[in-house]
C-alpha cells in the first residue's frame, strides 16, 4: 500500500470534514465546551465549594436564634433560603419537594440546653444532613462563638451545682469580648493539614480532560469509521475492488486520518485545560503527546474495526453508539471512577477510556514518568492496531 | 487514452462460465468475447444473471466452473489483470463534498497513476467525459447528467482497455442519456473495450455493436441489435394502438381476438404485422364496428424492446 494512496484517501476526509462545517465545529469546538462544562461540574466535588442549600425556619425568634438566621444568610458556607410561613412543616415541604438540600428548624434559643436545632434531610441525599449540620455549627463557632460559650456554662451549672456571682460576671464579659471580636475558633478537636506542595482542583480538571478526549475521539472516530458503510452503498468500493487498489488504502487512509484528528481535538481540550485551569499541558509535552498519539490510534482503530463488522449502515450505527455510551460510562468519561463500586472500577479497564484517563492524570497531575505510562500507551496502541488489523481483514472480504 | 487499434485478441474472453450461490444456478454456462474498440450491452430481465457475470469479469468471484479472463489472465487470481478495468457502478460513486477534479485525482492515486501524470491524466478524463467546466464544482450540487459522467470520468482517468458500465442511464433524462452516449461512443472510438448493462434498451439498439440476452444464466441471443431485429421480425411493422381509457373484460377480448396484445402501459396495445400501414388502417375500421374507438394508432419498426419481449416471454432463443 503505497504512501500516495494513503494520502489522497487522507485527503478525501479532510476535504471532506472542512466542507461540513457543522461537522467540523462538532470535531473541534464541541470538545472544549463539554470539557468546561463537565470540569465546571465535578471541580467542585471533592473540595470546600460545596453550597448546601438550606431551608430555614426560626419558630424561636429569640435575639440569638435572629442572629444565627442573619450569619446564615449571609455565610458563604451554605446558600439559606429562609422559608415563609416559618414552619417546620414548611421546610419539610421544601426539602421533599427538592428545593433545598437540607432543612432547618431553629426551635429554641441557641444559648439554651435543650437540643435547639432540627435537621431535616431526605434520605435519598444521604451526604446532605451531616454536611448541613457541620455547616451551621461552623457557623455557630464562628459567628456566635458568645451563644456557644453561654451554651457550654448552662449545660454544665447542674454538675458544678451553680456559679458565683463573680463567675457568672466574668463569663458575662468574656462572652461579650467573643461577641465583639470573634476568634474563629470552632472549639473542635480537628486541625486539619494540607499536603504539602499540593495543586488545588487540578486533580479532577486533569482527570477530565482525558476523559473528555479520549470519549470524543472515539465519537468521532465512529463517525468517520461509518463512512465504510457510505462507501459500500455509493458503490466507491466496487469500484475501487474492482481495480487493484481495493479497499486497503481506504481503511489505512481512514485510520491515519482519524488518529490525526484525535490529535487536533486533544490539542482544543488541553490547550483549554492549560488556558483556563492552569494545567500544564505544555511541561509534559513529551509525555502527553505519545498518550495523546496511542489513544487516538485506539478509538481510530476500535471504530474501524467494529463498524467493519458490520453490515448495514443501521447497524454500524446502533453498534457505535451502544460502544460510545457503554465504554464512556464504565470507563469514567461520564462519572469519575473514583465514585465507582470497586468491581466497576476493575470492569472499567477493560476500557480505553480507563487507560488513557489514568495515563494523562498521572503525567499531568502526578508529574509521573515513562515507567507509570507506558503500559498504557502499549495497551492503547494495540488495541488500535487490533482494531485496524480486524477491518482490513474485513474489508478483503468484502471483495466476495 | 490513447487511440488503440482492434486486436483480433478479445479484451475479455468468458468460456463456460457456471456459478451457483448456493446450490441456486445463477451462471449456466455463458461465453463471451469483448474485442478493443466494441461496445457490447448485456440485456436480460432481473435475476437473469448479468450482476453475476460482471462480478466474474471483474475478478469480484471465482466463477465455480469454465473460465473469465481479462487479456488472458484471470482477474481473480492476478490482481494485476484488473489494472486494464474502470468501473462505473450505477450509483454516483463518487464523495459528494469533494470537486469532479478532485474526485478524478484521488481514484487517479489509487489505480496507481504515476504522481507525475496525474494532472494530464485527470484533464483528459475530463474532456473525454466534457465535464471539465464543471472541474472545480463540488459532486452534490451537479445535475445528473453531470454526475454521470463524472462517474465514467473516475473510471477511465487510468486510461482502462475495458470499461464496464452498470446502468449508465439510470435517473437521467432524454439530452443527457444522448450526451453520455456520445462519451461512451468517443471512448469506444479510442479502442476501448466497453460491457454494459442496461434496461433502456433504446439505448443499447442506438448505441451498442452488439447485444446479448442473458436469460436463467444463459446467454440466448447475440448479436448486431438491427441483424437481430431483422432476422426475428423480417418486414413486420409493430402496430401501437392507444385507447382513450382502460378498456373492460369484454374489450380486452375484443383487442385480443383482434390479434393485439397489451403492452406495460395498460391503454396501449400492440400487434406485429407485416403490411404496417395498410394493417393499421384496417384495424382502425374493425375496432370502431365492435365498438372500440382508439385515441392513436401508431405504426413503427421493431426495436429491441420487442426482441427483449420475445425473449424474455421465451418466444424467441428459448
Amino acid at each position: 500500500m503505497s504512501f500516495w494512496k494513503l494520502a489522497a484517501m487522507v485527503r478525501v476526509m479532510a476535504l471532506d470534514l472542512w466542507r461540513d462545517r457543522g461537522a467540523l465545529l462538532m470535531t473541534f469546538l464541541l470538545p472544549p465546551l463539554v470539557f468546561l462544562i463537565f470540569s465546571s461540574v465535578f471541580a467542585g466535588t471533592t473540595g470546600d465549594d460545596v453550597q448546601p442549600k438550606l431551608a430555614v425556619a426560626d419558630i424561636a425568634r429569640t435575639a440569638d436564634s435572629k442572629r444565627l438566621a442573619a450569619a446564615l444568610a449571609v455565610s458563604r458556607e451554605v446558600r439559606v433560603d429562609i422559608v415563609s410561613p416559618a414552619t417546620a412543616e414548611e421546610v419539610r415541604r421544601r426539602v421533599k419537594a427538592g428545593h433545598a438540600d437540607a432543612g432547618l428548624v431553629i426551635r429554641a434559643d441557641p444559648a439554651s440546653a435543650d437540643k435547639p436545632f432540627l435537621i431535616i434531610a431526605d434520605p435519598a441525599r444521604a451526604v446532605a444532613a451531616p454536611l448541613a449540620q457541620a455547616r451551621v455549627q461552623q457557623v455557630l463557632a464562628n459567628a456566635l462563638p458568645d451563644v456557644t460559650l453561654r451554651r457550654t456554662i448552662t449545660q454544665l451549672e447542674p454538675a458544678l451545682g451553680g456559679f458565683t456571682e463573680e463567675q457568672v460576671e466574668n463569663a458575662d464579659s468574656a462572652a461579650l469580648l467573643m461577641r465583639e471580636n470573634p476568634t474563629h475558633d470552632d472549639g473542635g478537636f480537628f486541625e486539619r493539614e494540607a499536603i504539602a506542595n499540593a495543586k488545588t482542583g487540578g486533580g479532577v480538571i486533569a482527570y477530565y480532560a482525558g476523559a473528555v478526549m479520549i470519549l470524543f475521539a472515539l465519537f468521532s472516530a465512529m463517525h468517520g469509521a461509518l463512512g465504510l458503510m457510505d462507501e459500500q452503498s455509493s458503490g466507491v468500493a466496487d469500484r475501487l475492488l474492482a481495480g487493484t487498489a481495493g479497499m486497503g488504502p481506504v481503511v489505512g487512509g481512514k485510520f491515519l486520518f482519524l488518529t490525526g484528528q484525535g490529535v487536533v481535538q486533544a490539542l482544543a481540550i488541553f490547550a483549554t485545560a492549560q488556558a483556563v485551569y492552569g494545567v500544564a499541558v505544555v511541561q509534559h509535552a513529551a509525555l502527553w503527546l505519545p498518550t495523546t498519539l496511542a489513544a487516538s490510534a485506539c478509538a481510530a482503530g476500535l471504530a474501524l474495526g467494529l463498524v467493519s463488522v458490520c453490515r448495514t449502515r443501521g447497524q454500524a450505527q446502533m453498534l457505535s453508539t451502544f460502544a460510545i455510551l457503554v465504554l464512556a460510562a464504565i470507563g469514567g468519561s461520564m462519572v469519575p471512577r473514583f465514585l465507582m463500586p470497586a468491581w466497576l472500577q476493575t470492569a472499567g479497564w477493560l476500557t480505553p477510556h480507563a487507560w488513557t484517563i489514568d495515563a494523562y492524570q498521572a503525567i499531568l497531575w502526578r508529574d509521573a514518568g515513562v515507567g507509570a505510562v507506558y503500559k498504557a500507551w502499549c495497551v492503547l496502541a494495540a488495541v488500535g492496531l487490533l482494531g485496524l488489523a480486524v477491518a482490513q481483514v474485513l474489508a478483503r472480504r468484502l471483495r466476495r | 487514452m490513447t487511440s488503440v487499434p482492434k486486436s483480433s485478441s478479445p479484451v475479455i474472453q468468458v468460456t463456460g462460465a457456471v456459478h451457483a450461490y448456493g446450490g441456486k444456478p445463477a451462471l449456466g454456462g455463458v461465453d463471451l468475447a469483448l474485442n478493443a474498440g466494441e461496445i457490447y450491452a448485456l440485456l436480460g430481465p432481473n435475476g437473469a444473471g448479468k450482476t453475476t457475470l460482471i462480478r466474474a469479469i471483474c475478478g469480484r468471484i471465482r466463477p465455480d466452473g469454465g473460465t473469465v479472463l481479462l487479456k488472458g489472465r484471470d482477474p481473480a487470481r492476478v490482481p494485476a489483470a484488473r489494472a486494464g478495468l474502470g468501473l462505473v457502478p450505477q450509483e454516483i460513486a463518487l464523495y459528494p463534498n469533494l470537486t469532479v477534479a478532485e474526485n478524478v485525482q484521488t481514484f487517479a492515486a489509487l489505480a496507481e497513476v504515476p504522481r507525475g501524470d496525474v494532472a494530464g491524466a485527470v484533464a483528459r478524463a475530463l474532456e473525454l467525459t466534457r465535464t471539465a467546466d464543471r472541474a472545480h464544482v463540488p459532486i452534490k450540487h451537479l445535475s445528473g447528467g453531470y454526475k454521470r459522467r463524472a462517474n465514467i470520468a473516475a473510471a477511465i482517468v487510468h486510461a482502462p482497455s475495458l470499461l464496464i458500465l452498470d446502468e449508465p442511464t439510470v435517473g437521467v433524462d432524454l439530452d443527457a442519456r444522448e450526451a453520455l452516449d456520445a462519451v461512451i461512443r468517443g471512448l469506444r472510438d479510442l479502442g476501448v473495450a466497453v460491457l454494459m448493462t442496461t434496461h433502456d434498451l433504446d439505448q443499447a439498439g442506438g448505441l451498442a455493436d452488439r447485444v446479448g440476452f442473458l436469460r436463467d444464466g444463459r446467454l440466448v441471443l447475440e448479436g448486431d441489435p438491427h441483424g437481430l431485429i431483422a432476422e426475428a421480425f423480417g418486414d413486420r411493422m409493430e402496430i401501437l394502438v392507444q385507447m382513450t381509457e382502460e378498456v373492460d373484460a369484454v374489450g380486452e377480448i375484443r383487442l385480443a381476438a383482434l390479434g393485439l396484445d397489451r403492452t406495460r402501459r395498460a391503454t396501449v396495445w400492440s400487434r406485429l404485422d407485416s403490411d404496417g400501414y395498410a394493417a393499421a388502417a384496417d384495424l382502425d375500421k374493425r375496432l370502431r364496428q365492435v365498438g372500440l374507438t382508439p385515441r392513436e394508432i401508431r405504426v413503427r419498426e421493431p426495436s429491441l424492446a420487442n426482441l427483449f419481449s420475445l425473449v424474455a416471454d421465451r418466444k424467441l432463443a428459448a
